[in-house]
């Protein structure tokens, strides 16, 4: 059987839905979004940042994002935060050694020999004390000065590394510290894999159950039909939350706790329903359908008919059950996170979002900006995508 | 009508089942007793404990029980957690503070919402429309969480600290008792009201919009344009009566939730509701009380899906229901 060679075949990339989609200005922006998140994704993944990376305190605590000007009282605090770090090491009877292992992501302690050192260390603390003496540090002229001074010394201890080393603290402190003065950059960036390792493992898996099932109810009808029907019903009769939270309750104290395979299995369990139930109803219609008449005549089997015939023919439908999974894995990690039951080992924006509750409080926003504008970033790029994605295959859709 | 409702309620009969059949395995897997006390239990504090609770019995007979104790309401169990409140107990006392939440709440965002969407789909294509669904889909980018988190900063800390006093609580809620003026309510439950209706807005907003674009192009409007009444009448008369079917449809399917509760909001606001109740027995390992709570928000769930069918029915004379 020879295909007619009679018909020009277009390649893919030039097809109408390729055309259509082409045309949404807005589509192709949000493409090249999400584009980007998958590329800091692999690189992440491919080793750019670590899990120790994330884990390692870099400077003081809560420092905000965008080196925004700080109040005297913080700097005074952070001058401590340094000095006291060395003074520890100082204090060691092998001091050189734990000189050698202090370290703050790019910083690391002035390679002056140990003399100099305890002086600039001394020196410092006398001024520190001096500024003790001030009831209010924004009304003394001369505290100010002080504080700059301080701020010279702790600048000598610990000189800010040159050339890659500049930009590595640089990025380090652009959004700022968590409290424990973790970066909030690497740890936001971080989290880009762990989130699309979650939205991707649950999208696919979910999308590729759901389809199969979905097709062979559709395609099969009688028992499987009912077998089908009746197991989505009953999953999606739990509210998704319960659902989630009584999977994520199954798995602790299990081996699998504090992997991320309670959370796959969870999402998995929850979102296979949407596309099950799509590729459920374009089946039915497909398979009226001549060509799928054609294919059982020309004595394909069933099964090779379902799958070669039919279920090509619902690859739009998996492309929009993909992206809707995509952003619903995405956001529901976060509230599973919060309640204890999701993402418990390194960051994720889950776990970073849920920290900085208590952080708001005390006026610091810096940690649930940063996630929040991360997650924005690639949930409105994956929702106009998915809007898109709509558009192109379904006419019908407003 | 009748045997209609009741063929669907026998349908959904094998469906609860399953869930039963699920919920009560799920929560099996990890022994639960073990759970509860600790690995380090000895076998006799084990025996003694899984004797009371009826988990010494084979799986299909405690699976009896349990379908025996739903159909007849018999939630008498003992909670593990809090010894001396029946599950039931628990159920009832978790149930107000839920509803004083979400009721209020669904009905705000159910009206705001469908203002929206005809005012969206009235100008349709127009700057204000897009301009409305762009932030409908800004607003849906961003976690429930965070509209948490920052609508309890500055719902109440900010205005607490600006009026130095407290305006709205964040917590110490727990239940009608409290409520005796409506200025108690909105002490209490009008933040996380606000809060649910900003966070549905987006999602119902573009749902609703929806619907009435597709009205928009159904016969009747062009026949009551052409008999020449007014845009304004033609959307908010004539539309909006046959929009009905589908928003009914929609709060209908959101019934169920009322009583969930939303686990975030009662968790964060430390609202003593159906949510946090669940989230806390599941901490805490309370066995019992996870196992009805789940059977009963399913049930609930069923049953509004049936009412659902039959509201349409009623609403909409050109559904049969065969």
């Amino acid at each position: 059987m020879n295909p007619p060679t009679s018909t020009v075949r277009r390649p893919w990339y030039r097809s109408r839905t390729v055309r259509r989609f082409l045309r949404n200005r807005l589509a192709v922006v949000a493409l090249m979004i999400v584009v980007t998140y998958l590329l800091t994704a692999l690189l992440v993944f491919g080793g750019m940042i670590t899990l120790d990376d994330t884990e390692a305190r870099v400077s003081a605590g809560s420092i905000p994002a965008l080196f925004q000007p700080q109040p005297p009282e913080k700097r005074l605090e952070d001058c401590q935060f340094w000095l006291d770090e060395l003074k520890k090491a100082l204090d060691q009877t092998d001091a050189k050694a734990a000189l050698g292992d202090v370290q703050f992501g790019a910083v690391d302690v002035a390679s002056l020999p140990l003399p100099e050192l305890r002086e600039t260390h001394e020196q410092a603390r006398r001024l520190d004390q001096s500024l003790a003496g001030y009831a209010d540090l924004n009304d003394a002229p001369e505290a100010a000065t002080k504080l700059v001074e301080l701020e010279e010394l702790v600048a000598q201890l610990f000189p800010l590394p040159e050339g890659l080393g500049a930009v590595q603290r640089f990025i380090e402190l652009s959004l700022g510290t968590d409290r424990q003065g973790r970066s909030i950059a690497l740890r936001a960036t971080y989290s880009i894999m762990v989130a699309v390792q979650i939205g991707l493992v649950t999208a696919v898996l979910s999308v590729v159950i759901g389809g199969l099932l979905g097709g062979a109810a559709g395609y099969f009808g009688s028992w499987v039909d009912g077998g089908v029907t009746w197991l989505y019903t009953t999953f999606s009769s739990i509210p998704y939350l319960v659902l989630l939270v009584l999977i994520a309750y199954m798995f602790i104290g299990t081996v699998f706790d504090g992997t991320l395979f309670p959370v796959y299995v969870a999402f998995c369990a929850t979102f296979w329903i949407g596309p099950c139930r799509t590729i459920r109803g374009e089946t039915l219609k497909i398979k009226q359908l001549e060509y799928v008449q054609a294919a059982r005549s020309m004595g394909f089997s069933q099964l090779h008919t379902m799958v070669r015939h039919v279920l090509p023919n619902t690859t739009h439908l998996m492309l929009v059950g993909f992206s809707l999974n995509f952003i619903a894995a995405i956001k529901a990690e976060v509230i599973l996170t919060f309640l204890g039951l999701g993402v418990k080992k390194g960051p994720s924006w889950g776990i970073m979002i849920a920290q900085s509750g208590s952080e708001v409080v005390n006026g610091f926003f810096s940690q649930i900006a940063a996630a929040t504008i991360f997650m924005f970033g690639l949930v409105l790029a994956f929702n106009i995508l998915s809007d898109a994605l709509q558009d192109v295959f379904d006419p019908k859709h407003v | 009508m009748w045997a209609y409702s009741i063929r669907r309620l026998l349908y959904n009969v094998p469906v609860f089942l399953g869930i039963l059949l699920f919920v009560m395995g799920a929560l099996r897997v990890n022994d639960p007793i073990y759970g509860f006390l600790g690995k380090n239990a000895s076998e006799e504090e084990y025996k003694a404990f899984q004797e009371k609770a009826g988990l010494d019995k084979p799986f299909w007979l405690q699976y009896a029980i349990f379908v025996k104790g739903v159909i007849t309401f018999d939630f008498s169990t003992e909670s593990w957690d809090q010894p001396g409140l029946s599950v039931g107990e628990r159920l009832r006392r978790a149930i107000g503070p839920s509803l004083s939440i979400t009721i209020p709440a669904l009905i705000l965002s159910t009206a705001v919402s469908v203002v929206v969407g005809l005012v969206s789909a009235y100008f349709r294509g127009q700057g204000l429309d897009r301009t409305l669904v762009f932030i409908a889909v800004l607003g849906m980018s961003i976690s429930f969480l965070v509209y948490i988190i920052l609508g309890q900063y500055f719902g109440a800390y900010v205005p607490n600290r600006y009026f130095n006093r407290e305006v709205f609580s964040i917590h110490g809620y727990d239940g009608w008792s409290q409520l005796n003026l409506p200025v108690d309510w909105a002490y209490y439950c009008l933040l996380p009201v606000v809060i649910s209706v900003v966070v549905s807005m987006g999602y119902d907003t573009r749902y609703y919009r929806a619907v009435m674009v597709e009205e928009t192009g159904r016969d009747y409007m062009i026949t009551a344009q052409a008999k020449g009444a007014s845009k304004p009448k033609v959307m908010f008369v004539h539309m909006l009566k046959n929009a009905m079917i589908p928003i009914i449809t929609r709060v209908a399917i959101t019934l169920p939730f009322l009583i969930t509760g939303s686990i975030l909001l009662e968790t964060y606001f430390g609202i003593p509701g159906m949510g946090q109740t669940l989230i806390s027995a599941v901490n805490a390992k309370d066995f019992p009380v996870v196992q009805a709570f789940t059977a009963v928000f399913a049930a609930l769930y069923i049953l509004t899906n049936i009412l659902t069918d039959v509201l349409y029915a009623l609403v909409d004379p050109r559904i049969r229901l065969a």
